[in-house]
């Protein structure tokens, strides 16, 4: 069978691809040069059909971006009030500011709010509560010299900082025994005491409130959060500056009843404590505590003059409508990368027949199937990761706008946009393979005869 | 070796030529239209040796077309067995199928059949990038055989911006590529004006002197004058086999 030996003929064909490695390379960047190619020479089409990936992959980001940020805001305001924590407050009751309006003749005092017996009965019947932290909060005038400003003077006990975190940024709080005696002492806060003290330091100068003077021996640096003040009674909308004097003295230099000026005249009120942080030991019993209270209350209390805010409720609340916030984004995404996924299984079905008879070219000179699936494939996944790619970027842009103009937190993890955009390549993949096995699965012959 | 010998010993081997490159055994082929059956070839026989200059001719319809892919390696036949380069190619795997035809054939076709979106250079190398050589290699090499058609100059050009003897110059390179067993072309000049046509044809003399194997299906007799061998075929049978100036 000699016959059969050629000398010049060339080794089997398998052994031809030698010097794999730098062929690999050759043939992705041929394969991708002529993806981007055939991509580019159809730009609208193109762009038309990764529409449904670039929504999906921006829509994705910007969302968890959004809930992100929500999220971030609550676990700010946790951690500022405190994770063992029950804040009441005393709120004016509705039929009261009501009835208080019918009435000819002076003005009557109003009393509602928490007062000094409730707390102690909480202290007596919740073992595990550890400490409560009682404050009254009185609006009042403040003097150095000529400056003055309108705060509100909170009366409150020596552990207030300890209980919401706060730190100081001068001098100390007051003391045990400035509380025992009524000491006339004042902490400021940092808007307070910038104010009434541009120049010189605070620290040892003192402060008029009425006819008293107090002795400035610390400044607590700013609030974070005050929603304390906000819910006060006749606080406006932006929370005023607080000072802070020991409680003692706040109840025997202003006394029980406060008088406030508002738009129909004088008014007065009763309040003996406007608001009490009710510490606990355990993390874990501060719901379940919170709802003791609150049955509690409701037994000593005609009306409803109190409010009841738990700070991990509040966090168990942001975690389970953050929760909502992914899973709706996650439809959101599944959808919209499905259809884009469908898009461009359609556009790539389109170009396989376009291409009938390149394939059949590119098979009569030596390409194998798994080589017109590559071509394909490839061509697939760059389209769809070009979606993704502009969607990454609308997406951490969409939040950028976001907490611009509407001032919400928006917070881009670098694992949202990564996510997304292996999302899409994947999406191109899965909706690629279909298109590229019919191309690979042509009859060569049929193939070179298309028009 | 006598038995062989005595067996492939007939008109159609060129004096002095040992090789055979190709042989087709008894090959038939028959396509199913629905349930209606058309064989196309009825069990056709033939021998190719290395260095041939071979024509195929025929009316249409006559099967040329059909064994033209058959010796492509583009389509099986029904029965039979057709032989490339000492190989059953109805062994073969369709993986195996694409290697073969990348390394042993080179196909020239009626419509040049370029990839517009490539250039000249390009095109040329296609087969040597199927094979899985190196771009330096293939660029090497694409570049000598654009010099060998005289198109040189116009490497970098798109196939569109070529005139039609220019782009059946680039396809030829293309054919050439992997210096293959057996070139085959389909009406090579059908679509060409007679000067360039010329031109293509007398390309393929050259090929010829330089010890290629050709095998042309044409309708032209100005083409198969040319050839030193002519097959012509008749409804799917070998009507003529000739040999000439011997």
């Amino acid at each position: 069978m000699n016959e059969w030996v050629f000398d010049s003929l060339p080794p089997a064909p398998e052994s031809r691809r030698h010097d794999r490695r730098s062929w690999f390379g050759w043939r992705i960047s041929q394969i991708t040069r002529l993806g981007i190619k055939s991509i580019f020479s159809h730009g609208l089409r193109s762009m038309l059909t990764v529409l449904g990936i670039v929504i999906g992959v921006a829509a994705v980001i910007a969302m968890l971006a959004v809930s992100e940020g929500a999220s971030f805001e609550a676990q700010q305001q946790f951690r500022d009030l405190g994770a063992n924590n029950i804040l009441v407050k005393s709120v004016k009751p509705v039929e009261v500011e009501e009835t208080s309006r019918l009435g000819f003749g002076p003005p009557q005092a109003i009393v509602y709010g928490l007062t000094h017996a409730d707390i102690q009965t909480i202290r007596d019947t919740i073992p595990s509560v550890s400490n409560v932290i009682s404050s009254r909060i009185v609006k009042k005038n403040v003097w150095n010299l000529g400056n003055s400003m309108n705060v509100d003077v909170v009366g409150t006990a020596v552990d207030y900082p300890v209980s919401r975190n706060y730190g100081l940024l001068g001098g100390r709080f007051f003391s045990d025994s400035e509380m025992r005696d009524h000491e006339n002492v004042v902490v400021l806060s940092q808007e307070a005491a910038d104010a009434l003290f541009p120049i010189e330091n605070p620290l040892g100068q003192s402060i008029r409130i009425d006819s008293d003077y107090y002795d400035v021996v610390g400044i607590m640096e700013s609030e974070g959060f005050s929603n304390l003040g906000q819910n006060q009674a006749g606080a406006s909308n932006s929370a005023p500056a607080r000072v802070f004097i020991p409680l003692t003295s706040s109840r025997s230099r202003f006394g029980e009843t406060t008088t406030r000026q508002t738009a129909g005249g004088m008014e007065s009120e009763t309040v003996e404590l406007h608001e009490a942080v009710i510490q606990v030991d355990d993390q874990e019993s501060v719901i379940g505590i919170g709802e003791v209270i609150e049955q509690i209350l409701t037994r000593r209390h005609r009306d409803v003059d109190y409010t009841i805010e738990i700070p991990l409720a509040l966090l168990r609340q942001a975690e389970e409508s953050a929760l909502r916030d992914q899973i709706v984004a996650g439809a959101i995404a599944g959808i919209s990368l499905l259809v884009g996924g469908i898009g461009i299984m359609n556009i790539m079905l389109a170009s396989v027949t376009e291409r009938t008879r390149e394939i059949g070219i590119r098979r009569a000179l030596g390409a194998r199937k798994a080589d017109i699936i590559t071509q394909f494939l490839v061509e697939a996944v760059i389209l769809s990761a070009v979606g993704g790619l502009i969607g990454v970027v609308l997406g951490i842009t969409i939040p950028f706008f976001i907490s611009t103009f509407w001032g919400m937190t928006t917070i881009v993890t670098p694992v949202a946009p990564i996510l997304a955009f292996s999302i899409s390549a994947m999406i191109g993949v899965i909706f690629g393979i279909y298109p590229s096995m019919r191309a690979a699965d042509m009859d060569p012959v049929e193939a070179l005869r298309h028009e | 070796m006598p038995a062989l010998q005595a067996s492939t010993e007939n008109a159609t081997r060129p004096p002095g030529q040992k090789t055979r490159v190709a042989s087709v055994a008894d090959v038939s082929k028959t396509y199913y239209m629905g349930t209606l059956a058309v064989e196309v070839l009825h069990g056709i026989s033939l021998d190719f040796y290395g260095g041939d200059y071979i024509s195929i001719m025929g009316p249409s319809g006559c099967g040329k077309s059909t064994l033209m892919n058959i010796l492509g390696c583009l389509d099986r036949p029904t029965t039979g067995t057709y032989y490339l380069g000492g190989e059953d190619t109805s062994e073969l795997k369709d993986d195996e199928l694409s290697l073969i035809r990348g390394a042993r054939l080179g196909f020239i076709f009626q419509s040049y059949n370029l990839i517009q979106q490539l250039d000249v250079l390009e095109n040329i190398e296609m087969p040597l990038f199927y094979q899985g050589f190196s771009q330096a290699y293939s660029h090497r090499a694409a570049y000598q055989l654009a010099e060998r058609v005289g198109l040189a100059d116009r490497i970098h050009h798109k196939p569109y911006e070529l005139s039609g003897g220019q782009q059946q110059r680039v396809a030829i390179a293309r054919a050439l590529a992997m210096d293959p067993l057996i070139i085959l072309a389909d009406e090579p000049t059908g679509n060409l004006d007679s000067r360039s046509g010329m031109e293509i044809l007398d390309l393929f003399d050259e090929l010829h002197e330089a010890g290629k194997t050709l095998i042309l299906v044409t309708h032209s007799d100005e083409l198969a004058e040319r050839t030193s061998r002519r097959i012509r075929l008749l409804d799917g049978r070998v009507e003529q086999d000739e040999r000439m100036g011997v």
